[in-house]
């Protein structure tokens, strides 16, 4: 595209040199906190307090073993299962829930259809801060505190707003002809959704499930209210130190690039649909 | 087109579980806690739950100097993070915006922030902006400026926060910034070129109206969610020094449970609730998708 520049203001329009120049101190200082992260977990301790900061250092392991199997008493480990175990099953049961909800809402009509959909949509804003409260004295009520199933059903409530959207889109675009030959055939309502269309959408599913995942992997404020130990995740344990961390930098730092780096390749791989993902798709 | 009995049976199998999953944990939750909220509720009292009308609404709006002032707090914090990310956000998207080798990989990097988890985006800048070992210092003496308290100093600890939330949220303004100058028809800025606009005419009278939409996504968005931040809060400054960084979610969870007076925390989060609602419907009917 020739005439490309003409989208670009005079007074922002630079030359290529200069983009890349800025371009490549705004990448900087997104990647530097990973650096860090993951340096400082790789440090001894009299390198993670030195002043000046220590750039060349001799690499250790030994704040990953902390991590994984002493810091905090039990070490990480507990937590990361229940984090894994969390993750998934919302995922699944979000991702699950969601395509039902969306293509029942798109190919039937659903009294109050067109309402059930932007109320679903708009829990996206629900801020959780605000419901913590009632949720906890629900959980408390039905036994379901410091539970894992207690934190799935929450999640999965949290992510259905964003699952209904995206795979929304994809459901739409099915030609409803195909669906249509698939009824002849003699399949039910029912068979049409689970053998023709939903594999049809498998891309939504994929894209959904990585997104919802993310969500529930870090959520932090739900996780620490309804949990005590059983059922604590990763971002519970972290929090758990921020305020007597003093001296251990180290196995923090560690347990923070286990949080972070998994998600790194996700995010990295979603690229395309993050901006509709996390838009509400007003933005394609 | 009336729908047969089978289909309607379907309809029903495929939309219900979703709807009562959010009614159980949406709508009512947002009942109940305006029921909450209507009693003095406390759990480290021994007494059960105490009928209290409008006390707790009351008590906030006359006698709670601490609430109005997280409401200060976290507009300020709502106008100085989402402004500033705009305003770089926005003008990076057009550094972005060119079909150069190379570029594209960076504005991919660029995004990494996006997905961290916020506890330990809170976590990094809080090592890294201590002032006594923190690299923000190191690289402040390099240039000749002298160490800053970032997290002890309340004007510094609230730039803190909104530098940890910048950093996260940036790339995500750009991206959408960027995808959005992305889709705009070429054919509009031919035929503008061709009746001999200028180019800062094309922008501001052209491009900027084009991406008005987007823009005000990303706000709408980035505001709500600015509004719901807690994590940083938690890490990097405890609400401190001397409140001056206590928004209001972190004045409802201390209240809700560290002093556990859940009346007072619900009466705060249906204000919040309804806050957040006014804003959500004007923008998911009028703005999200416009029919």
């Amino acid at each position: 595209m020739a005439t490309y520049s003409l989208t670009t203001p005079n007074s922002i329009r630079a030359t290529g040199a200069l983009r890349y120049l800025i371009a490549a101190i705004f990448v900087g200082f997104c990647l530097f906190p990973f650096y860090v992260v993951i340096s400082t977990s790789l440090k001894i301790e009299s390198d993670i307090f030195a002043w000046p900061p220590r750039w060349i250092f001799r690499p250790i392991w030994d704040n990953y073993e902390a991590a994984l199997f002493v810091f905090g008493g039990s070490g990480v480990l507990p937590f990361l299962i229940n984090s894994i175990i969390v993750t998934c099953v919302s995922t699944i049961l979000a991702v699950g829930l969601g395509a039902m909800v969306s293509y029942g809402l798109t190919r039937f009509r659903v009294f109050a259809g067109h309402h059930i959909f932007f109320f679903i949509l708009s829990t996206r804003f629900a801020p959780p801060v605000a419901f913590v409260v009632p949720l906890y004295l629900m959980l408390r009520q039905v036994g379901l505190l410091d539970t894992h199933i207690g934190l799935i059903l929450i999640y999965t409530s949290m992510n259905l707003s964003l699952v209904v959207w995206i795979i929304r889109g994809f459901f739409e675009s099915i030609p409803i002809e195909i669906e249509e030959a698939a009824r002849i055939d003699g399949y039910t309502h029912l068979q049409v959704f689970t053998k023709v269309a939903l594999p049809l959408v498998k891309p939504g599913m994929i894209t959904t499930s990585i997104l919802s995942a993310i969500m529930a992997w870090n959520e932090f404020l739900i996780a620490t209210i309804m949990t005590q130990s059983n059922a604590s995740t990763l971002p519970v344990y972290l929090g758990g130190f921020s305020g007597s961390m003093g001296l251990e930098w180290g196995p923090y730092m560690a347990v923070g690039a286990m949080a972070v780096l998994p998600i790194m390749i996700f995010t990295l791989v979603l690229q395309k649909h993050l901006v509709r993902g996390l838009t509400f798709g007003a933005v394609r | 087109m009336s729908q047969s009995r089978e289909a309607r049976r379907a309809a029903t199998i495929l939309v219900s579980p979703a709807v009562l999953l959010l009614l159980a944990l949406n709508i009512f939750p947002i009942i109940y806690a305006v029921y909450i909220s209507l009693h003095h509720w406390s759990l480290s009292s021994p007494n059960p739950p105490r009928f209290a009308g409008l006390f707790n609404y009351q008590e906030l709006w006359q006698y709670d100097d601490r609430f109005m002032n997280a409401l200060g707090v976290s507009a300020v914090f709502i106008v100085l993070a989402v402004g500033i990310e705009l305003l770089l956000g926005f003008a990076l998207a057009f550094v972005f915006n060119a079909k150069l080798k190379g570029l594209e990989t960076l504005r991919k990097l660029s995004l990494l922030p996006v997905m961290a988890m916020p506890l330990v985006v809170g976590l990094v800048w809080f090592y890294m902006l201590n002032e006594n070992f923190g690299v923000t210092n190191w690289f402040l003496t390099l240039f000749g400026f002298e160490r800053l308290p970032f997290l002890t100093d309340g004007t510094l600890a609230m730039l803190s926060i909104v530098i940890a939330d910048i950093w996260q949220w940036t790339p995500f303004v750009t991206l959408v910034i960027f995808a959005a100058l992305q889709s705009l028809p070429e054919y509009v800025f031919e035929a503008a070129r061709m009746d001999g606009l200028t180019e800062r005419e094309i922008f501001w009278r052209i491009t900027l109206p084009l991406l008005r939409p987007a823009i005000l996504v990303v706000c709408v968005i980035r505001a709500i969610d600015a509004f719901r931040m807690i994590e940083l809060v938690f890490v990097m400054t405890k609400g401190g020094p001397g409140g001056n960084t206590e928004v209001l979610p972190w004045y409802i969870y201390t209240k809700g449970f560290l002093s556990l007076d859940l009346g007072y925390a619900a009466a705060m989060a249906v204000v919040m609730i309804v806050v957040v609602t006014v804003v959500a419907q004007v923008f998911v009917r009028k703005i999200a998708a416009p029919e």
